[in-house]
């Protein structure tokens, strides 16, 4: 079961309000609202708690001091917090010069795998989550909020700026490139 | 043999059952510190009081903030031109604090304002603004104490509360203060950084200490972790 209440559920705006004219209980607030959250999105990109601690931080403050620039986005704060974590995860692997991208959108399925043959309940939880860092950039981020965040198609498409219809079939796609990838590894360890 | 759509809507909910990664306690507070430093003006936050404190800490704050430069100074840092500033508008912001409650806050941020000083200036190698820093810290935890043991005289209660609070702080700081050693490699800055954290370490174990005592008087030599209650075999 999920821990994180879906985003758009909590009307952040008086809170915003306060935190400009300079309340910290207001901020404290905002911030044990989407620590967590922002937290287990950037963990899920990266895989190292303590790099995604240090970003989470840094979202969080970039975010409760930069809420000037907020006002211009026209979104839900809520998503305003997740872009800003994803630009900070981008940044962060430019400046590691990480390879993170992996795309295998046109990966071809070995001819003797059965995909159905897959018992997802035997794949260890950091398997299946280092199987989802090895998706595209865009599929990693679908799945991370759709299905780890447990966030709306809606929601989804605020966030990285599509439509709900581009957001599903991303979904969809990004869902059957992980299948694939979970069988690559099924068969490499063999 | 499973359709496509059957079979990606397991995966989906496989994905849906896992764990959710949460971040270390010490991170949320860091993390807290360092977002409330950032936002600013604390005293625009402190809890409601009533109307002629408030309007006291208004005028108080008026008049400091009559200095161009007290803004400019809230992010000083000690080899900043405008630190002085920012102790000026520490200090005045410590006398408009009444309740010891307020004061253990107010002594908390401090102590974490100085901690992150102190990293500022070992990343700059001014090791003797950063050694002071961490003298600072000390002090701020002492001062945190000491409104604790005063606090217990009339309100254990409240006492205990916040020596939990302390005590979460000086667990946050202390692991941050072993970061820092693992970065340092002057042997004297090596030495402060020990010093600061055992002083910190001995203004618990002294909190709690009497913190028990006042709880307990017939068991003055400290209490288990986390208990904020005299034991019931004293009675």
């Amino acid at each position: 079961m999920r821990v994180f209440s879906r985003a758009a559920a909590e009307d952040d705006r008086p809170l915003i309000e306060r935190v400009r004219r300079g309340d910290q209980d207001a901020a404290k607030e905002l911030y044990e609202r989407y620590f967590d959250r922002i937290y287990n999105y950037v963990y899920a990109r990266l895989g190292r708690a303590e790099d995604a601690e240090d970003l989470a931080i840094d979202t969080m403050t970039r975010s409760l001091t930069r809420l000037d620039l907020f006002q211009d986005q026209g979104v839900a704060f809520s998503s305003w917090v997740y872009r800003i974590a994803h630009n900070a995860t981008i940044d962060h692997y430019r400046k590691q010069a990480k390879a993170s991208l992996v795309p295998l959108e046109g990966a071809i399925l070995p001819q003797s795998a059965d995909p159905s043959e897959i018992a997802l309940d035997r794949i260890e939880s950091e398997d299946l989550r280092a199987a989802v860092r090895e998706l595209t950039e865009e599929q990693q981020q679908v799945l991370i909020l759709r299905f780890f965040q447990d966030l709306s198609a809606a929601q989804a498409a605020e966030i990285m700026g599509k439509s709900i219809g581009a957001v599903q079939a991303l979904q969809h796609r990004a869902l059957g490139s992980l299948e694939r990838t979970l069988i690559s590894r099924k068969l490499n360890e063999h | 043999m499973s359709t496509e759509l059957q079979r990606l809507e397991r995966l989906a909910e496989r994905l849906r059952s896992l764990e959710p990664a949460l971040p270390s306690p010490q991170a949320r507070i860091r993390g807290l510190n360092l977002a409330l430093a950032a936002v600013g003006t604390p005293q625009a936050a402190r809890r409601q009081r009533p109307a002629g404190r408030f309007l006291l800490a208004l005028a108080a704050a008026g008049a400091v903030l009559i200095v161009g430069t007290v803004a400019a100074s809230a992010d000083a840092l000690p080899d900043s031109p405008l630190y002085p500033v920012k102790g000026l508008v520490e200090n005045a912001r410590g006398l408009l604090l009444f309740s010891p409650a307020d004061r253990v806050s107010y002594h908390l941020e401090l102590a974490g304002t100085r901690l992150r000083e102190a990293e500022a200036m070992f990343g700059r190698h001014r090791d003797d603004l950063a050694e002071q820093a961490l003298a600072g810290l000390a002090v701020e935890i002492k001062d945190a104490g000491t409104d604790i043991n005063s606090l217990s005289a009339s309100d254990l209660q409240a006492a205990t509360q916040e020596e939990g609070r302390l005590e979460e702080a000086i667990q946050s700081h202390d692991a941050q203060l072993a970061g820092l050693q693992g970065n340092v490699t002057n042997p004297q800055a090596l030495s402060a950084i020990q010093t600061a954290r055992d002083r910190v370490q001995q203004t618990l174990s002294q909190t709690r200490s009497t913190v028990n005592s006042k709880g307990n008087p017939s068991n003055s030599g400290g209490r288990a972790k986390g208990s904020g209650h005299p034991s019931p075999s004293a009675s």
